[in-house]
């Protein structure tokens, strides 16, 4: 939500609408009249909204009836449906597995570390790009700022096992400045700085255009107001920039919550190893060695349930939390 | 040496006058009604080995296609063409590309919308589509392919087949058959080095130089290495996503508990005749020893278990490893590309060096293979279906067809009598380097949906003759017989699944560290331990029970 | 000169903020660098040939320079005729998420719609379950859409990410505007058209941007629903030709395939795919660096 601007036109009150008199008691209408108005006054943006619902009805929701097969034991070339009913089996088979649980927390750390380090990341790129005067250069590093996020991950994994190899540039440094060389793809303790950094780096340039966009929209006349009042640059970007993308980075930050445990699947299978599986090994490697993705979509299905579960769940609690906080909320 | 038991003769002989006849465990057989009478449409009466099969009547059979990006999927390729004129059958492809093939392949299956005939495909990856009734128990009806039962026969293929076989005794995919066990991995060696060092006069000899002939051999040749290079000189490849794929096979193999890519939770104890936990066993952990003491005197390059092949192949290339995992193809596309840069630096093949298990060859003879949809049983040109895949797959006629096309086109002479030459200006393989046209991009034969397998003369053609001396030694040594098999029901195999994976992985994690030092071997002991926390004797119980069972409802 | 955020009257700048100037363009330059640099490593790469490749021995520039993996595949009819496919389906797939996108977020955003919530849930309930693979290829199947462009281009068509983010924009903009039309009797189309959309130039762009990269890159609905070379986007001809060069399953097959091609395949692959987005890009940029400013609530 924009600051208050110190240039606001008062309210005019359109015709017609005069405010309700404060002695009316607005009497209890039955909600089919109360739907019956919305639709006579905002057809139109229900209109809007019909194809795309025919299309989340079609093309997202008719397929979701697929997953009773989490249910169900479904045979590969059998019933899509699957054969019979079997409840909670797979369920349990899940629960009950102690690597499960061990991934899962895995991946519970590894999406959350990556959320915190890069989350902030294109924002304060974004910021800095702000503040640099020559539009050629603020352009040309926005350019090539995001470039990597156009690498594939196979590509991206090959750079990063150069740059952490044995002989390899990080270890070069080491060794310039005494240090042993270290085998860092092989020590589990380094594997999480590894993927987040590598993280960072594909998808910080990228993430900075939405920043920038909003940045667009930020009312200049604020500025204004600001520097009249006396405020320098930092205390600018504190009371005015900062607020301005509040909106995208309160939006941002939800979405990026309840997906957060959509770890890299590709880049983890590609960089790991089982030296490193106690911290690489997340639910989606895990299942994947395990045969699941290709053999047992019952499984499948019935995992794809319970992290979309957690997820709902956690977005939920994200979206609420905003809104009794900062305001501002996806819903 | 293993000796069959009179037993196991009479029965393999047994079973492969059953699949002669024709009959299947419990099969129906011309006993007063045909069968198959309604599923005759277009098939011969007196179809079999050496009669080019050719349908009565034009058929079109739907084919799932493995499209490979060296020789894009051509309509217009003589292949097609010529097997349309002698078989009067048209395929008809599905083309799935190979980078994703056994996921479009799942996917087709899963949807109904699979076509009838799937080759390419790996035992077990078969495995998951059997419950669900989706493919034919192929054993039922291997009556119909006269070319494919005598090809077991002579071949003596028969214990490979078995270990296809499911727990309700039948197999449900149709392989390529190999007459002899085909050797290609082994580990590559800078010669011009080996050249320079002081070899034993004992030793034999390849590409006129001599080559270290065991694993303890192979040990002083590292260490004579190491002053020429400064750094490992042996830097491993293939350990994506298993880790030491080649090297843990040829050397795990050689002590008789095959590790990396051959690697199983369980393995055949050839004098205790049983299956055991492989990585209990002694000679596992012999083996990691072996890799332990290279690694501790730095003649092996710890990142061999985790660098991408990119970093090894480079390593070789600029001198730094001399030594490195390989087999025929990347010798020539990767290794000798690579060291151009060196003066004087030759590379070869040596033979696969051997260990306590003496010199043993050990794998299955069995190729990719065909699975076919059940819905084809009902079709009405079944059997010739069955009779064409024979001709085309299992025949030595179709076989050379696939394999080099034409006589008079694409080559000359035959390939039974020795004389067979690829066409001048055709070329695969290396063998007329130079030749304008590519047998494989421009006719569209020597496909590798249907080119494998077929007899060692067969093989023998597609080698160049440096390829051909390496396989000449390998060819002397024994191969091991088969493990017998021992198949888990369905619901065995779901109650096994998680054990097996993290079985696997303990052992696989636990191996590597024991390799590189991270763990001292004193702590074999507690490593078992571990091992029976996760349910490693409850594993080997159903495998033994599995192989038990099977054994006395089907011999 | 206007700039993002711009600031036409400042005060005089201080020397921490002069400091803070240079330090800004030290940083900015070290991502210039640490992005470039595999980069231009891959350009070298691209036209190298495979001893230096092999070896290791390329950096920054090209050693042993040779076009035979950019003349082979760009020799191919069929890289061009994948080419053309990617392009169109990008087009058509970028026209069709943008208008029910666009629609349904400015629907999302009227905060005094009734049943707002539940169309917002419907659209975030899909962020996190889906159908799977079967069911999808069922449904496409049987809506004979299999081996056609809409298989492509109609499934995907509504990222929920993109849509909430595009809700919160128009929820951002001032209701004065859009009063007021409303008020002049316009109706909700022509206030969405003529005075939101041009309000929101920057998120429209960076819309366009993230959806039209989106189609550019995907692979896996043609791969899935696609099974005639002819039409497949050019991702999943370059993803075939570098499994061909990797995977080296077939003995002896890669004959058709030179060395060469095997070393820098992935890295020609790379620059033809980012070679348009790379040429195009800066098109779009200026909607969002140059600051296309808000229109002023006029007085």
């Amino acid at each position: 939500m924009s600051a208050p601007t110190t240039l606001v036109r008062p309210p005019v009150a359109p015709e017609g609408q005069l405010p309700a008199p404060p002695e009316a008691v607005v009497p209890r209408r039955p909600p089919g009249r109360a739907w019956r108005r919305a639709l006579r006054r905002d057809w139109q943006l229900y209109s809007l909204a019909v194809l795309p619902l025919l299309f989340f009805l079609i093309f997202r929701y008719l397929p979701m009836v697929g997953n009773v097969i989490a249910f169900r034991q479904y045979e590969p070339g059998g019933s899509i449906f699957g054969e019979q009913w079997v409840g909670l089996q797979y369920v349990q088979l899940f629960l009950h597995d102690p690597t499960f649980w061990h991934v899962f927390s895995n991946t519970l750390i590894l999406g959350a570390a990556t959320l915190v380090f890069t989350f902030p990341l294109p924002i304060i790129l974004a910021l800095l790009l702000n503040e640099v005067r020559a539009s050629a250069f603020k352009r040309f590093v926005q350019s090539v700022s995001y470039l990597p996020h156009f690498l594939s991950i196979v590509v991206v994994a090959a750079i990063v096992m150069q740059f952490v190899a044995v002989d390899g540039s990080l270890n070069q440094i080491l060794k310039a400045i005494g240090v042993q060389p270290i085998p860092f793809l092989q020590e589990p303790q380094w594997f999480r700085p590894i993927y987040v950094a590598s993280e960072a780096w594909q998808n910080v340039g990228w993430g900075t255009i939405l920043y920038l966009a909003a940045l667009t929209t930020i009312d200049p006349s604020l500025y204004e107001a600001a520097a009249i009042d006396g405020a320098n640059r930092w205390q600018q970007t504190w009371h005015v920039t900062l607020p301005g993308l509040l909106p995208t980075m309160i939006t941002l930050l939800i979405l990026n919550i309840g997906t957060f445990m959509n770890v890299g699947f590709e880049k983890i299978l590609l960089l790991y190893n089982p030296l490193t599986y106690s911290t690489a090994d997340v639910i989606t490697t895990y299942l994947y060695r395990l045969g699941v993705v290709s053999n047992d979509f019952s499984y499948a299905a019935a995992i794809g349930l319970f992290e979309g579960l957690i997820g709902l769940l956690l977005v939920g609690s994200a979206n609420l939390i905003a809104r009794r906080t900062v305001g501002t909320s996806l819903w | 040496m293993y000796r069959m038991t009179r037993r196991e003769l009479l029965v393999a002989g047994g079973m492969a006058a059953l699949a002669l006849a024709g009959c299947s465990t419990g099969g129906g057989s011309s006993r007063g009604q045909a069968p198959y009478s309604g599923n005759r449409y277009g098939a011969m009466n007196n179809y079999g080995p050496g009669v080019q099969f050719r349908a009565t009547k034009p058929l079109t059979f739907s084919m799932m296609y493995d499209n490979n990006p060296g020789y894009p999927y051509n309509k217009g390729w003589l292949f097609w063409s010529e097997l349309t004129k002698r078989t009067n059958v048209t395929l008809d492809p599905v083309i799935a590309n190979l980078s994703d093939y056994n996921t479009k392949v799942s996917l087709l299956i899963g949807a109904g919308q699979a076509p009838v005939i799937i080759p390419k495909i790996y035992h077990p990856q078969e495995v998951p589509f059997i419950a669900s009734g989706a493919i034919l128990p192929v054993s039922d009806y291997t009556g119909l392919m006269p070319n494919y039962t005598r090809t077991i026969t002579e071949w003596n293929l028969q214990p490979d087949i078995d270990t296809l076989r499911q727990a309700d005794g039948k197999y449900y995919l149709l392989p390529g058959l190999h007459q002899q066990l085909w050797v290609d991995y082994t580990l590559a060696m800078r010669y011009d080095i080996l050249a320079k060092l002081n070899l034993p006069s004992s030793w034999p000899e390849l590409y006129g130089q001599k080559v270290p002939p065991t694993w303890s051999d192979v040990y002083d040749v590292l260490k004579a290495m190491k002053s020429y290079t400064n750094s490992y000189p042996l830097s491993d490849r293939w350990s994506i996503p298993t880790p030491g794929g080649n090297l843990l096979n040829i050397l795990g193999t050689a002590y008789g508990a095959p590790g990396g890519w051959g690697y199983q939770n369980a393995t055949w104890d050839y004098s205790a005749k049983k299956y055991v936990f492989t990585g209990t066993m002694n000679q596992w952990k012999q083996m990691l020893q072996f890799l332990n003491r290279l690694v501790m005197e730095g003649l092996l390059d710890p990142e061999s278990f985790t660098q991408s092949d990119q970093q090894a192949i480079e390593k070789f290339g600029a001198g730094k490893s001399l030594v490195i995992s390989t087999n025929a193809q990347t010798i020539v596309n990767d290794y000798r590309p690579a060291i151009k840069g060196i003066p004087g630096a030759t590379v070869h093949k040596i033979p696969v060096p051997i260990g306590p298990m003496g010199p043993v060859n050990q794998g299955s003879r069995l190729e990719n293979g065909i699975m076919i949809l059940s819905k084809a049983r009902n079709t009405s040109d079944f059997v010739a279906m069955m009779q064409f895949i024979d001709w085309l797959w299992y025949s030595p006629e179709g076989k050379v067809f696939a394999k080099w096309g034409i006589e008079g086109v694409t080559y000359t002479g035959s390939v039974d009598k020795g004389t067979f030459k690829l066409e001048p200006d055709i070329d695969w393989g290396g063998l007329n380097p130079g030749a304008p046209k590519n047998l494989q991009v421009a006719y569209g034969f020597f496909n590798g949906i249907f080119a494998y397998g077929g007899s060692t003369k067969l093989l023998d053609t597609q080698f160049p003759p440096e390829e051909l001396a390496f396989q000449k030694v390998m060819n002397k040594r024994r191969t091991l017989p088969l493990p017998p098999p021992a198949p888990l029901t369905t619901a065995e195999r779901q109650e096994a699944q998680l054990w097996e994976t993290n079985l696997q992985d303990y052992v696989t994690t636990q191996s590597l560290r024991f390799i590189l030092g991270k763990r001292s071997f004193s702590e074999w002991g507690e490593y078992v331990n571990e091992l029976k926390q996760r349910n490693m004797t409850q594993y080997m119980d159903l495998i033994t029970n599995a192989y038990e069972r099977f054994k006395a409802h089907h011999g | 000169m206007e700039l993002s955020g711009g600031r036409p009257w400042e005060p005089r700048p201080g020397r921490a903020y002069r400091v803070f100037q240079i330090v800004n363009v030290v940083i900015l330059c070290g991502v210039v660098l640490v992005t470039l640099y595999p980069f231009a490593n891959i350009v070298a790469r691209s036209f190298s040939s495979e001893t230096y490749i092999a070896s290791g021995q390329v950096n920054l520039i090209p050693r042993g320079f040779n076009l035979t993996t950019y003349k082979a595949v760009l020799s191919d009819p069929t890289f061009w005729t994948n080419y053309r496919n990617t392009v169109v389906y990008t087009a058509v797939a970028t026209f069709i998420s943008m208008t029910l996108t666009t629609s349904y977020a400015y629907v999302l955003s009227k905060k005094h719609l009734r049943g707002r919530n539940f169309l917002i849930g419907i659209a975030v309930f899909t962020m996190f379950f889906s159908g799977g693979l079967i069911p999808n290829y069922v449904l496409i199947n049987t809506l004979g859409m299999r081996n056609t462009m809409w298989a492509l281009v109609v499934p995907n068509a509504i990222s929920a990410f993109n849509l909430l983010v595009m809700k919160a924009f128009f929820e951002s903009l001032p209701p004065e505007l859009e009063e007021a039309a409303a008020v002049d009797g316009v109706d909700t189309y022509r206030i969405l058209l003529r005075i939101v959309l041009p309000l929101s130039k920057a998120v429209v762009a960076t819309m366009t941007l993230f959806y039209a990269v989106s189609f550019w890159n995907s692979w896996f609905s043609a791969f899935l629903y696609m099974d005639r070379p002819n039409l497949f986007p050019v991702t999943l001809y370059l993803r075939n030709l570098i499994a061909g060069a990797t995977s080296g399953s077939e003995t002896g097959a890669a004959m058709g395939y030179l060395p060469q091609i095997n070393a820098n395949i992935q890295s020609v692959t790379i620059i033809l795919t980012i070679l348009p987005i790379v040429l195009v890009y800066p098109f779009i940029q200026r909607y969002f660096i140059s600051g296309v400013r808000l229109g002023a609530v006029k007085g």
